[in-house]
């Protein structure tokens, strides 16, 4: 059943059964980092620590998604943008998350008007 | 204010170089946002598309879930004197946390990665190169393959039901 998703929208060259682990999930290096991050120096995570975090992530992602994309198909838009994904994490129950992540898009548009407004130089 | 470095390649292609995140390397705060793209692609329907602005709020959002997690494991592990953090300690941090719908399929998880360690025995120990090539495929393999799509399949029905 997993063969059935993605389309000709797709680029992953996906081969019929097993999904190739590095297109299910998140590399378990930057996975293993970002925990990292979170810990006293001294403490130290467990492989199975992180492949645990590796499917738990890649759920989340899936789960936040997929409410997106069924707002976006009831208003019959195509793309899911980043004000789509707000209201699925406050729809889903994560409001604390929604509430920060309107703040970085909103940061994020203005640096995106700044940028278009003064071209970087190349060369 | 200066700019974080930029970022060299790899998943990151995407990102732009304005984008509002902190001077922490990027690929060493956030998740390559081409795997990011490619997950949310599989919950989409074949048409739909992802503007650069969601795929860069999730790989946010997804990073600081992990922080979430991983910080109240690890407290946990200090109140108990433990150095390593196992996924039992996940799996708590996550129930105490709200979680609770990814404790079933995870403890599956756990308990078949336990069982059999296919998955540390196919990936040669704890290198995590990008190439992470699968070897031939064999039963044990095809096993774990078809556990992994039973994982999805449990967490969507327990997630269906919830909507």
């Amino acid at each position: 059943m997993m063969d059935n998703v993605g389309g000709s929208s797709s680029n992953i060259a996906e081969n019929s059964g097993i999904i190739r682990e590095q297109d299910r999930l998140l590399p378990i290096a930057n996975v293993g980092k970002i925990m990292k991050q979170i810990l006293p120096p001294n403490a130290k995570i467990s492989k199975e620590s992180k492949e645990t975090m590796q499917e738990c992530v890649s759920e989340f992602i899936s789960f936040v998604t997929s409410e997106a994309s069924e707002k976006c198909r009831k208003e019959r838009r195509k793309t899911v943008n980043g004000d789509d994904i707000c209201w699925a994490l406050g729809s889903l129950g994560f409001d604390d998350y929604a509430e920060p992540l309107r703040r970085y898009l909103q940061r994020y548009r203005e640096q995106e008007l700044d940028r278009a407004n003064n071209p970087p130089k190349r060369g | 204010m200066a700019d974080g470095p930029a970022s060299p390649g790899g998943g990151s292609h995407e990102s732009g170089e304005h984008s509002p995140r902190s001077n922490v390397r990027e690929q060493d705060r956030y998740l390559p946002i081409a795997n990011i793209s490619r997950i949310m692609k599989k919950a989409l329907p074949a048409n739909g598309k992802i503007a650069k602005d969601a795929k860069e709020t999730v790989q946010e959002c997804v990073s600081e879930f992990i922080s979430f997690i991983t910080s109240e494991a690890s407290d946990k592990c200090q109140r108990e004197k433990r150095k390593t953090i196992n996924g039992d300690d996940l799996l708590w941090a996550m129930a105490t946390l709200g979680f609770e719908d990814y404790i079933d399929p995870l403890k599956i998880y756990l308990t078949r990665y336990r069982e059999g360690d296919t998955k540390g025995s196919a990936k040669g120990g704890d290198s995590s190169s990008k190439k992470d090539v699968q070897p031939s495929p064999n039963a044990q393999l095809a096993h774990q393959g078809s556990f992994s799509q039973g994982v999805s399949y449990t967490i969507s029905q327990t997630f269906c039901f919830q909507h």
